[in-house]
């Protein structure tokens, strides 16, 4: 197990290697320089302040001496400075990361609760009339743009009580209740389309497992039916879901943007569209990192877990 | 039927307390103390630092921080020399007709982190500002080094008396330094600080500013003029999407809403909550195409006259702009402008007739041009992929089409849109140009003259360049004036930048928001908020 966690560990570090490089290029390879941006829309370009502040910046340097000026300083904990807001880069992303992860971990909750249970259900009473509601349920989660379903939320919430969550980041340190009705229903609209995808995953891998032979013989031995399916058959099930759920929480951490410009969330993701239109160089390549760092823990999580749930997966061994 | 005498007698004292309580206008409701305003921008500020800045997003939070030499009177509606308003200077005069500037400033101002103001702050100020040698900082990014091009030097005799010495008069500078872009800093305070620390003499004092989310402001105690601001703070919410502005102003979560807002979104907001007060004005904000001279097929002269004239502005007020624009030339129309042409004038400009006839028009230009359906002339109408930009783009490239062009539409991101813009990578663009302040000086340096960096179309007659230096330094204002609207002539027979309209803009807000001040020609000088209330 050691071996196998070491071996995921190394494969991870070439994994984010790899990224680095594809982000960095990318940035660059993207038209368009701050500097260029900063000065000609300011309608004032002087050369000589402009090549100082190249300099400055340091984007006048060849490619590679960038990138390895990067990847040292992030090694070393610094994130640079902000191109375009002039500050530390870590104190721009330092207050968003709770925001996205409060955000993506709620979501992600509301969407277990939700889906898992009704996957059970919709697989235990299959071509049942709740069995056709919950699917209807689950297919409309997945039409429904999260983005969307946000909005309608906000006008609906407006026209009829007046009232929306609140568009200041309210910190939990600060007042615990405030925050979570303002985490709620963004939340919500998001964990519902998650909540869709693992329901739908649940019951077909219920299905499948419910047709096995030990599924037979347990219920043949008069063992209770909720036992049999909540006890034997989810345990079962379950791989593919936690496969889902972490391929999720990677998606929610990244995939966050409308949501958060929708409830005026202050994370990561409006965050790193704001920084990719200035060409904002050390926000995006940090924010993407980071993204890029937690898909792959999420992975790694996945798999650690897989032998936890199914003790018929052993690791570090032929 | 009539009343008995006796009763009428009775009745007529009442019945005339009533008239006279009719016709006797209410005493105004004394300001309320306390509160905070909370109220939107129109996007994220790139910093807080008005001298390093060219988007309103950064005037809007800093203006309440800061304070000027002199400012327009919030409670004016149109900005002019006759609006002027004392801030730090408590007078001025013009001396040596017109070269010498000289102002006597307050005494009894400090900054906010309790440091005393003086004279050495605004020469500090706008040395820097100017980029002159031997000013003791440089800014990082100068966009309005222009506007104090004609500063030869300024003085501090003493702690209280500044003088700018001027290469030749010009009278537009009073107004320059009055706007939201010319607040005085102080000498003490490194440049870069002020873009996430503002340390002004203004009404309101920062409490705490986080990129992209907030910008928190609070009463300044010692603010210099006693009894103001009313408000205890301001808060600036960053509320990037549209709609989320509209539903958190219905909601109650902000005053005042509005910035960046058309008709159908303060419509839409007063449809949700119709005891919203809503404002709507000019603004000296315009639509406008860019033509580029240099290159391409519109070098040639028929070709842009064709188009110009394609351009049916009436149809543009009232199809993008949903009915809410005014048409001008280069200067913003009167009455809400002071510049601008006559109406007269104004409504025989290109575009401005009959739509059929000035088709028929440009499609005989094209066709004298080497253009015709067997050879139609291809266009890329390029534009800002922002939806205020796209959808009047959207209508030209129709209004085109409808000459025989074989137009298409080309969306730049925001990060390539300037550079490109600036380097004339294009055929023809449409554009929103805003202009800091309603002064010829201000517009036409900025957007015509030849060489000019913000001359986007690279348009350039050195007859107009000697108009504008001209009308530069003409102090009598109707002559002024005269030189001015022969400058606009020019322009519109030359299609310099054919501007298809003036925007109007909206301050949507709660009835409890009292002596919120908006501008008919600007956008740039209202947010100082020191005589704004709430009456909760």
């Amino acid at each position: 197990m050691r071996g196998y966690v070491v071996k995921r560990l190394l494969i991870a570090i070439v994994t984010l290697v790899g990224m680095s490089m594809v982000i960095f290029s990318l940035m660059r390879l993207a038209p368009g320089n701050i500097v260029d941006i900063i000065f000609e829309s300011a309608g004032y370009v002087d050369q000589a302040d402009k090549r100082q502040l190249e300099h400055e910046l340091g984007v006048d340097r060849p490619i590679p001496a960038q990138y390895v000026r990067w990847v040292g300083e992030l090694v070393q904990g610094d994130l640079g400075k902000s191109y375009r807001y002039d500050m530390r880069a870590w104190r721009i992303i330092k207050p968003r990361l709770p925001v996205t992860l409060e955000l993506a971990g709620l979501a992600l909750l509301f969407s277990i609760l939700l889906g898992v249970p009704f996957g059970v259900i919709s697989a235990a009473r299959q071509n049942r009339p709740i069995d056709y509601v919950l699917r209807v349920v689950s297919l409309a989660g997945l039409s429904m743009p999260s983005f969307w379903l946000g909005m309608v939320v906000i006008l609906v919430l407006v026209r009829s009580l007046g009232w929306i969550p609140s568009v200041t980041y309210v910190s939990p340190l600060d007042d615990l209740r405030a925050n979570l009705w303002q985490f709620v229903v963004p939340a919500l609209a998001v964990g519902y389309r998650s909540s869709a995808l693992i329901m739908r995953i649940t019951r077909s891998a219920m299905l499948e497992v419910m047709r096995e032979d030990y599924i037979r013989t347990a219920r043949a031995k008069g063992q209770r039916g909720t036992l049999v399916v909540w006890r034997h058959a989810l345990r079962n099930a379950s791989l593919p879901v936690i496969t889902l759920i972490g391929i999720e929480f990677a998606f929610l951490i990244g995939g966050l943007v409308v949501t958060e410009t929708v409830f005026n969330l202050p994370g990561v993701a409006r965050y790193l569209v704001d920084a990719i239109q200035f060409r904002d160089y050390p926000v995006v390549q940090n924010l993407t990192m980071f993204i890029a760092i937690v898909v792959v823990l999420a992975n790694l999580a996945v798999d650690l877990l897989y032998a936890w749930v199914d003790p018929r997966i052993k690791y570090g061994r032929a | 039927m009539s009343l008995p005498l006796r009763r009428s007698v009775r009745i007529a004292p009442v019945a005339l307390l009533l008239l006279v309580a009719l016709c006797v206008p209410a005493p105004a409701q004394a300001p309320k103390s306390g509160g905070v305003l909370t109220i939107h921008p129109l996007s994220a500020p790139p910093s807080l630092s008005p001298h390093e800045e060219s988007t309103i997003a950064t005037v809007q939070p800093a203006s309440a921080c800061y304070s000027n030499l002199l400012y327009f009177d919030p409670a004016k509606r149109q900005e002019s020399e006759s609006t002027l308003i004392p801030e730090l200077a408590e007078r001025w005069s013009w001396q040596d007709n017109y070269r010498n500037l000289v102002f006597l400033l307050r005494k009894d101002v400090k900054w906010h982190d309790g440091k005393p103001f003086t004279s050495q702050d605004v020469k500090y100020t706008f040395d820097v500002v100017r980029g002159a040698p031997d000013a003791a900082a440089k800014l990082r990014v100068n966009p309005r080094k222009l506007w104090y091009e004609n500063v030869e030097h300024i003085e501090a005799p003493d702690p209280h008396t500044v003088v700018f010495r001027l290469k030749r008069p010009q009278p537009s500078l009073l107004l320059m330094l009055a706007s939201g872009y010319s607040p005085v800093y102080p000498a003490h305070v490194p440049l870069a600080e002020l873009k996430t620390r503002c340390v002004g003499t203004g009404p309101f004092k920062l409490k705490d500013y986080r990129p992209g989310e907030f910008v928190e402001l609070v009463r300044n105690p010692d603010y210099f003029v006693k009894g103001r601001p009313h408000l205890d703070g301001v808060k600036w919410v960053i509320i990037k999407d549209r709609s989320t502005q509209i539903a958190a102003l219905q909601a109650g979560q902000l005053d005042v809403g509005g910035s960046g807002w058309n008709k159908a979104n303060a419509e839409t907001a007063k449809k949700g909550k119709p005891e919203l007060v809503v404002q709507e004005s000019d603004s000296n904000v315009n639509v406008n195409v860019l033509v580029n001279f240099q290159k391409g097929p519109l070098a040639d002269a028929r070709v842009r006259r064709a188009v110009d004239l394609a351009l049916d502005r009436k149809a543009f007020k009232e199809g993008p702009m949903l009915g809410a624009a005014t048409f001008g030339g280069a200067m913003l129309p009167r009455p809400a402008g002071v510049w601008g042409l006559p109406a007269a004038e104004v409504a025989k400009l290109s575009g401005m007739g009959d739509s059929t006839k000035q088709k028929a028009q440009a499609r005989k230009l094209l066709a004298d041009a080497g253009f015709g359906p067997a050879n139609p002339l291809k266009l890329t109408v390029s534009t800002r992929a922002v939806a205020i930009y796209v959808d009047p783009a959207s209508w030209m490239v129709d209004q085109l089409r409808q000459v025989g062009i074989d137009a298409v539409l080309e969306q730049i991101e925001t990060g390539v849109w300037h550079p490109k813009m600036t380097r004339l990578d294009f055929q023809v663009a449409l554009n929103l140009t805003g202009i800091g302040i309603d002064d010829p000086d201000a517009n036409f340096y900025e957007n015509f003259k030849c060489g000019s960096q913000r001359n986007f179309s690279g348009y350039c007659s050195e007859e107009i360049d000697k108009l504008i230096a001209q009308q530069s330094q003409t102090v009598d204002r109707v002559a002024r004036l005269q030189l001015v609207n022969e400058i606009d002539r020019r322009l519109q027979a030359d299609g310099a930048r054919p501007v298809l309209g003036w925007q109007k803009q909206w301050a949507v807000h709660w009835p409890h928001v009292k002596a919120y001040p908006q501008h008919e020609n600007s956008i740039y000088n209202v947010t100082r908020f020191q005589d704004v209330w709430l009456d909760k």
